[in-house]
């Protein structure tokens, strides 16, 4: 069933297998996510020249993923399964890739232009687009967050744009800890608990991932204070950061039943935060 | 809002129960939404899944006191609320 070519890659602990009968070709941000794992994939995409003929026909456009300067993808549904219309992001007016995902979520179709002799299915941002349904067919969800891990614990920092997530866990890192990502990350419930795992970006990076022991939504703040949430309130924190595409009632139940689950075991804090090495300090003297 | 309004809208939402609380997600077709969740106290859940059982204010009120231990006076104070909280919600939509 598989084309000529194949290249394999894990992300988030998922097998994605991509095939096509052209040379496919990644991002450099994906070179150390290449397996060779003999396990069966959990996500199977077939890569597929030009343009679909006819997808659109009788579709209904269910979801749109735009902000005020830019439109990034629209979703369609159809008798098959989603169609995802994603735009050019530097000539707006075009599109630059179709895809096509079935009921199971498993299995992906994406056309692309030939570019050369190869095709570069997991363009930006495609390849973000596929490992989010990944996460809805696994114990696993996508959040807008930093991690890091500093030997004995993988603290994780969520909260809106500008609220200083590359800023903390710079410090960390400054500090001595791993860097897991600065953007946006994974996180799985697995045998021993909660894991969370970076994802491909623009750049090199090899696969990261720790035990998560703590999520911070975070804030600036003149003095560094923190307050545990609980129960609903902690759960409705963290899933306001999550990566959601919420016009499926299957994708809403999905994240719901995770972060509950996940909120019994992993605590959540609001931390508003003085910019400087001082919350660490803060944080460690905490406990948390 | 009144309960029929309510009950023709709930369709529009998925809800989960987390403790004694019930967290509300709208269904969105942008991401315009998304940080937008709702949660209500065990009152206001009692309400939500009642709803359909009530044509008016004074039913839910009768539930209320029924079920609870409050005077007639706070249930219809509560339900007032509840309606308050749901049209915020509905004019995010």
């Amino acid at each position: 069933m598989f084309g000529q070519h194949q290249v394999q890659i894990t992300v988030g602990g998922f097998i994605i297998r991509l095939f096509s009968k052209r040379q496919i070709r990644l991002d450099v941000g994906y070179i150390h996510f290449v397996c060779n794992q003999k396990k069966e994939p959990d996500i199977l995409v077939e890569c597929l020249e030009g343009v679909p003929e006819g997808i659109l026909c009788g579709a209904e456009l269910v979801f749109e993923a735009a902000n005020t300067e830019k439109i990034f993808y629209t979703i369609y549904r159809t008798g098959t399964g989603l169609v995802f219309a994603v735009y050019d992001q530097y000539r707006q007016d075009e599109i630059q890739q179709f895809a096509l995902l079935d009921d199971s979520l498993r299995q992906w179709k994406i056309w692309s232009k030939l570019v050369g002799d190869a095709l570069e299915p997991l363009l930006f941002p495609m390849g973000a687009i596929l490992f989010h349904y990944a996460t809805l067919q696994g114990n696993a969800v996508m959040m807008h967050s930093s991690c890091i891990f500093d030997g004995k614990r993988g603290r994780l920092f969520s909260g809106f744009s500008g609220a200083g997530k590359s800023t903390i866990s710079g410090l960390w890192v400054k500090a001595g800890s791993r860097m897991i990502n600065d953007d946006r990350v994974i996180i799985r419930k697995e045998e021993d608990g909660y894991v969370a795992y970076n994802t491909p970006m623009y750049y090199t990076d090899e696969p990261r991932k720790t035990r998560l022991d703590t999520v911070f939504l975070i804030s600036h703040s003149p003095e560094n204070k923190i307050a545990c949430r609980r129960d609903a309130s902690a759960v409705t924190g963290i899933m306001a950061f999550s990566i959601q595409n919420n016009y499926d009632v299957r994708f809403v139940q999905h994240h719901l039943a995770f972060f509950s689950e996940m909120c019994l075991s992993v605590p959540v804090y609001d931390l508003g935060f003085v910019p400087d090495e001082s919350v660490i300090k803060f944080i460690e003297e905490n406990g948390v | 809002m009144d309960f029929k309004q309510l009950n023709d809208i709930k369709n529009r939402f998925v809800t989960r129960s987390v403790g004694d609380e019930l967290v509300i997600v709208p269904l969105s077709g942008n991401v315009a939404q998304m940080n937008r969740l709702f949660t209500l106290n065990e009152t206001g859940k009692f309400i939500w899944e009642n709803s359909d059982k009530c044509a008016d204010n004074e039913a839910m009120v009768q539930l209320l006191t029924e079920n609870f231990e409050v005077g007639q006076e706070t249930a219809l104070s509560d339900v007032e609320t509840f309606l308050d909280k749901m049209n915020i919600l509905l004019s995010n939509q």
